[in-house]
């Protein structure tokens, strides 16, 4: 259903799977976090199940997928570990936090145009002037659809 | 057959009020204009409109998400025509001749078939799922906790046996989904779990904001690591509607894409997806000159775009009977029906029937609606392609954000957002299909209930399970379909048919 991520043409290959072992990893990682979690609540019996039943017993079996699939990384030729786009990742999840910290502090006027010019450098191919008349025309738009239009109780203008 | 009449004329009193249409059409085309863009799939689409729906009654949000899914679909088709770029993998396949169709200087008559083509398959999906509706919900009234309990699991597996990639992959993103599902208060005894003393957590995580960070915003960061190079057709688009000769070639090709799509899509997991390429497939076998395929045949839009629709549709019935999300688009639905306090399942065809029956005559009307704005407004999505990505992606960035802080009003719920963008961002990374995670989350909640529920009953004994001969049933179908996707020659053919 989601657009095709593997690229499927040229996928890297390796002496070993370090991306399956990094994804079962990962996994392990996930499964001691929910372990660590889960481990004050009571585990109940069969009959009439606590509260930490499930989640011990998912995490339990989440971190032998993890071994699992780590093993198969390890023990077989396939996909290489793929880079990972840290300029993406800083600047997207960057602008989504800076929305959550500043829409209350200052308004849409100002959150809507700044969001949207820390997301635009995570693109190199990015052209400022264009994306920051967008970003104003845009923050108007949303502030006459989604407050005037919809009525959603979203900040406007804060400081003045 | 007088009942299905009654029904169905309710469902159409519903969906044909003015409100209701005007959500429906809205949902069509926001669900284009987002599916256009390519690179955002429908589930991206329908996570990131979510909000926008949560204002509305029931009955109207789910109408106009209805639009959206399938406007989203259509979206994709256009771009894959135009550009080259399927939106998804149904799509893939109206690349092959759809573009080359777009280069011969006939975009025009490829769109137009492949709207045509929708609307016949989605016209016959509707009667289909009207038809097949009321008799499956009797069915499964009769279920009991256990069987109910082996119903998901079999949903689960099929999830995983028609899903792309590695099975253990797959099957341990059901886990996490699972595990992810269990975060908040417990439902029975009150205590609070795995929320890590944050307050926001008791409530559990968000659907919204879990749907929209790892398939919205993860796609996004994913998309802007390969530099763009779009092939928008240049030139004509030429006439839209298709001649006489063409649309006799392309009916039969309709007809049997239809009943392929309609068959694979009730299937549980992806089986919409095969649709479009069982088609293309069998076309492709039964045309005299198989040679003409992938140089811009019409029967090669025509059959795969039916499946794709026909699929996408009839995907609703074990949502709407059975309560069971086959796909991760009906797993966003269910998301949507929880918000609004209906629990999907059985129960909602007798306590709701004018939602039930409403939806239903709704999917008929919004492929109705998507045939006549899709026509007239081609010129518009052409322009719209020709936007970059650099410009575009800022922007659905603010409306995600605005759309999440809306929902509760909470700066915290955006965050969250970030981290599991975060998460999605490292499962494509590692490999993982996000789908089956959403699966499991959604089915999470509901499982541990029956589960706990079959327990009680059967005094902690396991063999309730496999005992009840239902439940028994349900869970040999599951075993045997998981033995045999592990079958070394079937899991070949099984890559093939997802990488060909």
């Amino acid at each position: 259903m989601a657009p095709d991520q593997t690229g499927d043409q040229s996928v890297p290959h390796a002496a070993r799977g370090t991306q399956d072992i990094a994804a079962g990893l990962f996994l392990i990682a996930v499964a001691l976090i929910a372990f660590w979690q889960a481990k004050g609540l009571p585990l109940g019996t069969l009959r009439s199940m606590g509260a930490g039943m499930l989640p011990t017993a998912l995490a339990v079996l989440l971190g032998a997928f993890g071994i699992a699939i780590a093993l198969i990384g390890a023990l077989r030729p396939g996909v290489a570990f793929e880079r990972w786009s840290f300029r993406g990742l800083l600047f997207v999840l960057g602008s989504i936090i800076t929305f959550a910290l500043t829409v209350r502090l200052f308004g849409l006027v100002v959150a809507g145009p700044l969001t949207m010019l820390i997301a635009g450098a995570a693109d190199p191919q990015t052209n400022w002037k264009h994306t920051l008349i967008f970003s104003v025309v845009l923050t108007a738009f949303c502030i006459l659809l989604f407050k005037v239009a919809l009525r959603l109780p979203i900040p406007v203008i804060t400081f003045l | 057959m007088e009942q299905f009449v009654d029904n169905l004329a309710l469902g159409f009193s519903t969906a044909l009020s003015l409100k209701n249409i005007g959500l429906c059409f809205l949902g069509c085309l926001v669900g284009t204009l987002i599916g256009v863009l390519p690179g955002v799939g429908p589930i991206a689409t329908i996570a990131m409109l979510l909000p926008v729906t949560f204002g509305i009654d029931p009955t109207g949000a789910l109408i106009m998400l209805a639009g959206i899914y399938y406007g989203a679909q259509y979206g994709g088709s256009t771009t894959a025509i135009l550009v080259n770029i399927p939106g998804e993998a149904t799509s893939v396949v109206t690349t092959l001749d759809g573009h080359q169709m777009a280069r011969q200087g006939r975009a025009g008559v490829a769109l137009g078939i492949a709207a045509i083509g929708s609307f016949i398959a989605g016209s016959i999906a509707t009667l289909v799922i009207a038809a097949l509706g009321a008799p499956l919900t009797k069915l499964a009234l009769l279920f009991g906790p256990a069987e109910y309990f082996s119903l998901m699991v079999m949903g689960l597996v099929f999830a995983v046996v028609l899903a792309r990639g590695s099975l253990p992959k797959a099957i341990a993103m059901i886990v996490v989904g699972l595990l992810l599902s269990t975060v908040g208060t417990d439902l029975e005894t009150g205590q609070e779990r795995l929320t890590f003393g944050i307050a926001e957590l008791s409530d559990g995580v968000d659907f919204a904001v879990l749907a929209m960070g790892i398939f919205g915003f993860a796609e996004i960061i994913r998309n802007l690591e390969n530099p763009e190079t779009r092939d928008v057709v240049r030139g004509k688009i030429g006439r839209l509607l298709p001649s006489k000769e063409d649309f006799k070639q392309a009916l039969p090709p309709i007809l049997r894409g239809t009943g392929l799509g309609a068959v694979l899509g009730i299937l549980p997991g992806n089986g919409a997806v095969l649709g479009p390429f069982a088609s293309y497939t069998l076309e492709k076998k039964i045309a005299k000159e198989p040679s003409r395929f992938g140089r811009g045949a019409i029967e090669g839009i025509a059959g795969p775009e039916a499946a794709n629709n026909a699929g996408a549709q009839t995907a609703f019935i074990p949502l709407l009977t059975l309560g069971i999300p086959p796909n991760a688009v009906m797993a966003l639905m269910v998301g949507a029906m929880t918000i609004h306090g209906i629990i999907p399942g059985p129960q909602v065809v007798t306590k709701n029937p004018q939602l039930f029956w409403g939806m239903i005559a709704s999917m008929w009307v919004g492929n109705l609606m998507l045939l006549i704005i899709n026509l007239p407004l081609v010129g518009l999505w052409v322009r719209l392609l020709k936007v970059p990505y650099s410009l575009l992606y800022p922007a659905i960035l603010l409306f995600c954000c605005i759309g999440i802080y809306s929902i509760n009003n909470s700066t915290s719920d955006v965050i969250f957002t970030a981290f599991f963008g975060l998460v999605g961002y490292a499962l494509l990374k590692f490999g993982y299909e996000p789908a089956p995670l959403l699966l499991g989350f959604v089915l999470g909640k509901l499982m541990e209930e029956k589960l706990r529920q079959a327990l009680i009953l059967s005094r902690g004994s396991f063999a309730t399970f496999v005992e009840r001969p239902v439940s028994g049933g349900l869970l040999l179908v599951a075993a045997i379909m998981l033995v045999i996707a592990l079958l070394p020659a079937i899991r070949k053919g099984r890559d093939e048919v997802f990488t060909e």
